[in-house]
């Protein structure tokens, strides 16, 4: 058995002058749910509906099971699919709705009647089987989609922004459901969704995508962590650049000179002194130290220049250097007030320089 | 506070009259008329200024079958009432697609074409339609009369099967598509159920309006299509009152019977072409 279940190859899709999918070419391994992650308009969509068969690639191939699938149509492609908006059937039961991608498959009744309530049973939906979709709740409708994608034990499940109709509370919920079931059931998922938390809580693997290209890919951790490019860094939680360049490289680290300050980071690989990185570093790794700490690596003089309370945080906006700020989330317990000076410190390691400027 | 209290209930009343007077006005220019209509054909010696018949009768009608000859003039209008509603339902359901599914330049310009015939008065271009049906040879025939009610019953086919192709959820066909139907199966478990409430609505308004249709049947019908709003009109002119207002009763049945239909098994919210989703 191969490795990779979807694979696409080098595909792409304009619609006249935009391009959808730019010379896309990815691999999504067996079992494992991939994310894809962008904005509206990246061509997470367009690259889905590419695999279902709902839009034809202009170039490139896409492969399932090591098949190539390009020119299969949509009903013979095999797959599981849950919708943003359900897109259940309105005139059948939830009973029919489940039970539909059996019977058009022709299946005997009485396998017919076992699979459908073992699916119900998967999704905790037992006891609404003559229950029409307008009679249930967002999430129970969304339930009823899940148990039709998955009653056939399709190769693959695609997830296109299931959670974002229903509320926030609820999304959370579902959320580990479907990781959960993803996971028992052992299933290869793409899972489509603009909403980052997600992606990071749900998957194995995320890429993302940015004006039909793919950014990156890697594991929740890798994208958060060391993100390789801005981004990367900017889609993916809150951040801070500072733009500086290369004074020496020393080894594992570099020095960079950011405007009149000079600060530590790890290096970066296929570099050298005089080149113009960014450096990059979450507001919330920053340490917030009293004026009087003593001066260090990668300390730097800072003035409060907004001060904002978040509940459990306080956001700052701190001025330091020439004209240079960063935004910094500290303590709510321990706050400081705007026009005080203070110190920070940017931990070599929470720093993370990108190419470029 | 007594003030609002007394403008809510001045408002209040205000309802209680203005609906008082729209159930009054039902009553006076609709049961009324219809009443002396129903009671003028069972009734018999019935002048001057008598509240009701001394005598009551079921001869009106027996004239007005025999002599209104009534079986045929009925089933005239049915044939025609079926050609119309079969024609317009299929040029309402490509149309339908077209408006509901699909992005054009126009769209807006080529709908109120569509509805021009029923924005202007039938008689204006109903002359017209006679003028060109004598030079086909359409005038008395079946298809001549039925083809000149398409011209106001398709409109109304279009109108409500565009509203029924629009309320057909994009994502659900292609739900269908990766659930493992193919074209034909997904047209028949999923499209014709979804719309199918949609063309019983169009089929049962455009019948209705053949049906009733007048003013277009006048100009093209002869001696072997007449139907029962001219044949009720002519006997008008024929001066029997009694016997026209039999065939107007007869005329009514029909009526009644499709809205005790329409009441029975489509419900309002189903005309349009089902559940949108969310």
């Amino acid at each position: 058995m191969p490795e990779a279940m979807i694979e696409f190859r080098d595909v792409s899709k304009r619609y006249g002058a935009l391009v959808a999918n730019d010379h896309l070419t990815l691999t999504i391994r067996r079992g494992e749910l991939m994310t894809l992650l962008g904005p509206s308009g990246c061509g997470k969509t367009t690259a889905l509906r590419c695999l279902t068969g709902y839009i034809r690639p202009d170039e490139g191939r896409i492969f399932i099971d090591g098949k190539d699938v390009t020119d299969v149509p949509t009903h013979q492609r095999e797959l599981g699919m849950v919708f943003q908006n359900f897109a259940l059937f309105p005139h059948l039961t939830v009973r029919d709705n489940v039970g539909f991608p059996l019977m058009i498959r022709n299946l005997p009744k009485d396998q017919r009647t076992t699979m459908t309530a073992d699916a119900l049973r998967l999704v905790r939906l037992e006891g609404y089987e003559s229950h029409y979709p307008r009679q249930l709740s967002g999430g129970q409708q969304q339930r009823v989609g899940l148990a039709r994608a998955l009653v056939y034990r399709p190769k693959v499940l695609l997830l296109d922004e299931p959670l974002s109709n229903l509320d926030a509370k609820l999304r959370e919920e579902m959320r580990f459901e479907i990781k959960e079931l993803v996971t028992r059931l052992g299933i290869t998922a793409v899972y489509v969704t603009h909403d980052q938390a997600e992606a990071l809580a749900l998957s194995d693997r995320v890429a993302i995508m940015n004006r039909g290209r793919l950014e990156q890919v890697g594991t929740p951790e890798e994208i958060y962590e060391q993100p390789q490019s801005r981004f990367v860094a900017e889609f993916i939680g809150l951040s801070n650049f500072l733009e500086g360049r290369i004074e020496v490289v020393d080894g594992a680290t570099m020095r960079v000179t950011v405007g009149d300050l000079k600060l530590t980071v790890p290096a970066l690989p296929q570099t050298g002194p005089g080149q113009r990185v960014l450096i990059f570093v979450r507001p919330n790794e920053i340490e917030l130290l009293g004026p009087d700490e003593p001066a260090g690596e990668n300390v730097l003089e800072a003035q409060v220049e907004k001060a904002t309370y978040l509940g459990d945080t306080m956001d700052y906006r701190l001025a330091f250097g020439q004209g240079l700020a960063l935004r910094v989330q500290g303590d709510a317990q321990r706050r400081v007030s705007p026009g005080a000076p203070v110190r920070l410190r940017l931990p070599r390691i929470r720093c993370w320089a990108l190419p470029g400027g | 506070m007594r003030f609002a209290r007394a403008y809510i209930r001045g408002l209040w009343d205000g309802r209680m009259i203005l609906g008082y007077t729209l159930l009054l006005s039902l009553t006076v220019f609709i049961v009324v008329p219809f009443l002396m209509i129903a009671l003028r054909s069972v009734g018999k010696g019935w002048f001057g200024r008598l509240w009701l018949p001394p005598q009551l009768t079921l001869d009106w009608y027996r004239w007005a079958v025999e002599v209104g000859n009534i079986p045929e003039v009925m089933k005239n209008t049915l044939i025609i009432g079926i050609i119309a509603t079969a024609i317009s339902t299929v040029i309402g359901i490509f149309a339908g697609w077209a408006f509901g599914r699909r992005q054009m330049p126009g769209k807006e310009v080529a709908m109120a074409i569509v509805l021009l015939p029923r924005m202007i008065p039938p008689i204006t271009y109903a002359l017209g339609v006679a003028k060109t049906f004598y030079t086909l040879e359409l005038v008395d025939t079946y298809l001549g009369v039925a083809l000149a009610h398409v011209s106001v019953c398709a409109p109304y086919a279009i109108l409500v099967l565009s509203a029924t192709f629009e309320g057909l959820d994009e994502r659900v066909l292609e739900a269908a598509d990766v659930c493992g139907a193919n074209t034909l199966k997904r047209f028949f478990y999923v499209v014709l159920p979804l719309i199918m409430p949609g063309i019983l609505a169009s089929m049962i308004f455009t019948f209705t309006h053949s049906y009733n249709e007048f003013t277009l049947t006048l100009l093209t019908y002869g001696p072997h299509t007449v139907t029962l709003p001219v044949r009720t009109y002519l006997a008008v002119g024929d001066g029997y009152w009694e016997i026209t207002s039999a065939m107007a009763v007869i005329m009514v049945i029909p009526s009644l019977v499709i809205l005790a239909m329409i009441q029975r098994r489509a419900e309002p919210e189903k005309l349009v072409g089902g559940f949108k989703g969310v």
